[in-house]
């Protein structure tokens, strides 16, 4: 009897052991200090995974600027996380879109980018050229006409900071702007339009399928789709007809080696190197870039305006 | 050939290592296992008495069904609601405010089959062997201690193998609010398009959940009584007590 | 109409009904790839684990491999899984088909150990007794050792339904469009605030969707096994 006892304890202790392996492991690593004496090399930088590996991300950052972090570590893009993450300070500077209306809520300092390390992201509909009729392209460019940062992140405050919903958010856009007319510009073409999985995108997606409705295209909307590796698929493959993109970072998808970074030469670019079955139409000045941000407090202690000033001396 | 970049990329000792950007294996290896190791000792500590009391007693049963009902939670939803609430609440370099909802989540997974388990093994063990073991004059914590948890001890483990085959499979989905730990490779794989990580990453956490199923097998085998088990150096099969004890839980693992 | 949310606040958890009207399409359709998502690889999967199960009752050396195997599928993590089948299978991937096939696998896995052991749990005396009265091999396996073994299998179709609820909505982090969507967009927007109706309408769709799931099959159950009600 003594024995069972005994043997059913152990066995509820071993299995105790096993689990407490890991908390034994509990020590915090920190990073070694590092080798520089950079502003950088004593901040960690936030951003989605893909910014450590990208042409513009990491890399870039040490290629234009001579800029390299002490630590990078995987926030999200540009989401909540992130966010978070800079204003509680767990990372200090983050990978973060020009538009997002949480920069200027949290009083965040966006760095210049002089070299111009990211590449111009001006807002362009991508379209089945099957699909893109006179009437389409019409309704379309008068939008992409109308579409700058700045109401961009209003739209997106809205969105966001309120809670309203994208589609009521994008009719009430297109009224103000003097785009809700009714017509039959559009009529007897049938599209499905596409969205990314963030707001945003989600917002442009919407515009794009009211003004088209209202000019008696038949719309399907297929939003929150996931990656772009996902959605590219289906723009390439008919799937889908129009999908909202951003110039800089669909060329960089399609074409890895690309070097051009101004708005006319990202766009040029983009045209050549887009798939047969694909058009792109008028760019809008609307741009959302990636940017580096900071807390104004971090800004403030090491006189921040550029990312150029990262890789100056801590004093 | 995908297969031999994976094989590569898990080879290639530079993955393993920490470097001034990347987190090695080894580090997310560790990590993985301390959120595992966390949730299993507090769902541990929480089912294993619980059920205990409530099989040797018969009182509190609903508590089993209620703790069944909580399986019906979507496991993701659940990190991320949880993550929006906690997180914002904590400042400074930590990533508490993240570890805290994913333990939870991992806990509310490890503790209904913990706890059905316990409850049904000691409930099973039949009046006759309990009736003996109180005409010997043994106090009601003695036989729940001397004769129903040994009794039981098959059952339990085969709750806390299933429970930890889950906490290991859902700890992935840490990197997804992000924490580190084997997930990582997972998620930043897909992110930049590096299936060979990607899929590195899923070798890893299947090889981590393979090898810990090995040991609890291998210390279930010493800690239970060969006359539970039937497992005889000469004599009869075991295979009877075994499908028996199936049929009487039922199936038990569930992934997220 | 969302007057029983009773606060001005849209971000409220109670909103959630009325996000549900505000995006009634949307929602439903992910409701539906979820929903179908859920059970198709747990019918594919029963379908295949009837002859496996079937053949371990019949041969009893076939039993423990089977059982080994299955059992090792089944530490094989669900995202791992989901990024592993692709490259296996030659998919693009992305292919939302991988979803399916990787809980196809899963449900192999549980079943046949829940349909062996249901069949193993049928008794001898009654299989001697079928027998007796004139059933061969297949006919006493679908009129007789089936039938009895239907209550234990039942319990492993509900595990494997519920479970696979909850997975599914785990593909909804890597880009699968179901209910896991809702969780996405809810962390999405939750930036300067935390915004709950997303994340909370996701929640308890996915927890109606088990318990409607696990209704169904308990019903079938019922009118599969017709004895056991008179019995009680």
């Amino acid at each position: 009897m003594k024995r069972k006892f005994l043997r059913s304890v152990t066995a509820v202790a071993a299995v105790a052991a096993v689990a407490a392996v890991g908390l034994a492991a509990c020590g915090s690593s920190d990073s070694p200090t590092a080798s520089g004496k950079s502003v950088a090399s004593g901040l960690i930088l936030g951003g989605p995974p893909e910014f450590k590996t990208r042409a513009d991300g990491v890399p870039g950052l040490e290629k234009n600027y001579g800029v390299t972090f002490g630590k990078f570590t995987v926030t999200d893009t540009g989401g909540p996380v992130t966010v978070t993450a800079l204003k509680n300070g767990q990372i200090d500077a983050a990978d973060l879109f020009t538009t997002d209306p949480s920069i200027a809520a949290n009083d965040f300092v966006i760095l210049t980018d002089p070299k111009s390390n990211f590449a111009a992201q001006n807002i362009v509909p991508v379209i089945n050229k099957a699909k893109a009729t006179d009437g389409v392209k019409t309704t379309l460019n008068a939008i992409q006409a109308k579409l700058t940062t700045s109401g961009l992140s209003a739209l997106l405050t809205k969105v966001q900071t309120d809670k309203q919903d994208p589609d009521a958010v994008a009719r009430q856009w297109l009224s103000d702007n003097g785009l809700a007319a009714t017509g039959t510009a559009a009529s007897g073409v049938s599209l499905t339009i596409g969205s990314a999985n963030f707001p945003e995108n989600v917002i442009l997606a919407e515009i794009y399928a009211e003004a088209l409705k209202a000019q008696g295209a038949s719309v399907k909307t297929t939003l929150n789709i996931g990656s772009r590796e996902k959605y590219y698929a289906a723009l390439k493959d008919g799937s889908l007809d129009l999908f909202a993109e951003y110039t800089g970072t669909l060329l960089q998808f399609i074409d890895a080696s690309a070097t051009a970074t101004s708005s006319a030469d990202v766009y040029a670019a983009l045209a050549k190197a887009l798939p047969a079955n694909l058009i792109e139409l008028d760019q809008a000045t609307a741009q959302d870039s990636d940017a580096i941000v900071v807390t104004k407090a971090t800004a403030d202690k090491y006189h921040l305006v550029s990312i150029a000033d990262l890789a100056k001396l801590a004093s | 050939m995908i297969i031999t970049r994976v094989f590569n990329w898990l080879t290639d000792g530079d993955n393993w290592k920490d470097s001034h950007l990347n987190t090695g294996i080894l580090t997310q290896l560790e990590a993985h296992i301390r959120f595992t190791g966390i949730a299993l000792a507090v769902a541990i500590l929480i089912a294993l008495p619980l059920g205990m009391l409530i099989g040797h007693t018969g009182r509190g049963t609903w508590l089993v069904s209620a703790a069944n009902a909580v399986r019906a939670l979507p496991t993701v939803g659940v990190l991320v609601l949880l993550t929006v609430i906690i997180a914002p609440h904590f400042h400074g370099r930590t990533d508490t405010g993240y570890l805290i909802p994913t333990e939870i989540v991992l806990v509310l997974l490890a503790v209904p089959p913990i706890l059905a388990n316990t409850y049904a093994g000691i409930d099973n063990v039949s009046p006759a062997v309990r009736d003996a073991a109180a005409g010997m004059g043994m106090t009601g914590p003695q036989v729940l201690f001397q004769v129903e948890l040994p009794c039981s001890l098959p059952l339990i483990f085969s709750g806390l193998r299933s429970a930890t085959l889950q906490v290991i499979a859902t700890a992935t989905i840490a990197s997804y609010v992000p924490l580190g730990g084997l997930g990582r490779f997972i998620y930043d794989g897909l992110a930049q398009q590096d299936y060979p990580q990607m899929i590195g990453g899923g070798v890893l956490v299947a090889a981590l959940a393979l090898t810990t199923d090995l040991i609890f097998a291998t210390i279930q085998r010493y800690a239970v009584s060969r006359g539970i088990t039937g497992r005889f150096p000469r004599g009869r099969p075991a295979v009877a007590s075994e499908v028996q004890s199936a049929v009487l839980t039922g199936p038990e693992v569930s992934h997220a | 109409m969302i007057s029983a949310a009773g606060t001005s606040s849209s971000s409220s958890p109670l909103h959630f009904i009325g996000y549900f009207m505000d995006h009634r399409h949307e929602d439903l359709g992910w409701l539906w790839s979820h929903t179908w998502l859920s059970v198709l690889p747990v019918v594919i999967g029963l379908a295949i684990a009837l002859p496996l199960g079937w053949l371990a009752r019949r041969h009893r050396f076939v039993y423990p491999p089977l059982i080994s195997i299955t059992g090792l599928l089944y530490t094989i993590p669900s995202i791992a899984l989901f990024v592993m089948i692709p490259p296996i299978l030659g998919l693009s991937s992305l292919d939302p088909i991988q979803v399916p096939i990787a809980l196809t696998v899963y449900s192999v896995a549980l079943l046949v150990r829940v349909v062996a052991d249901g069949l193993a749990s049928v008794p001898e005396e009654t299989l001697q007794a079928a027998s007796a009265i004139g059933y061969k091999d297949l006919g006493r396996f679908f009129k007789v050792e089936l039938p009895i073994a239907v209550p234990v299998i039942t319990a492993g179709v509900r595990v494997a339904l519920v479970a696979n609820v909850s997975i599914v909505a785990v593909a909804g982090t890597i880009g699968m469009s179901n209910l896991g969507q809702l969780f996405t967009t809810g962390f999405q927007l939750s930036t300067p605030t935390p915004y709950y109706p997303p994340i909370v309408l996701g929640i308890v769709l996915c927890v109606l969707l088990a318990l409607v799931l696990d209704g169904l099959v308990l019903l079938l159950n019922r009118i599969l096994v017709p004895w056991r009600r008179v019995a009680r």
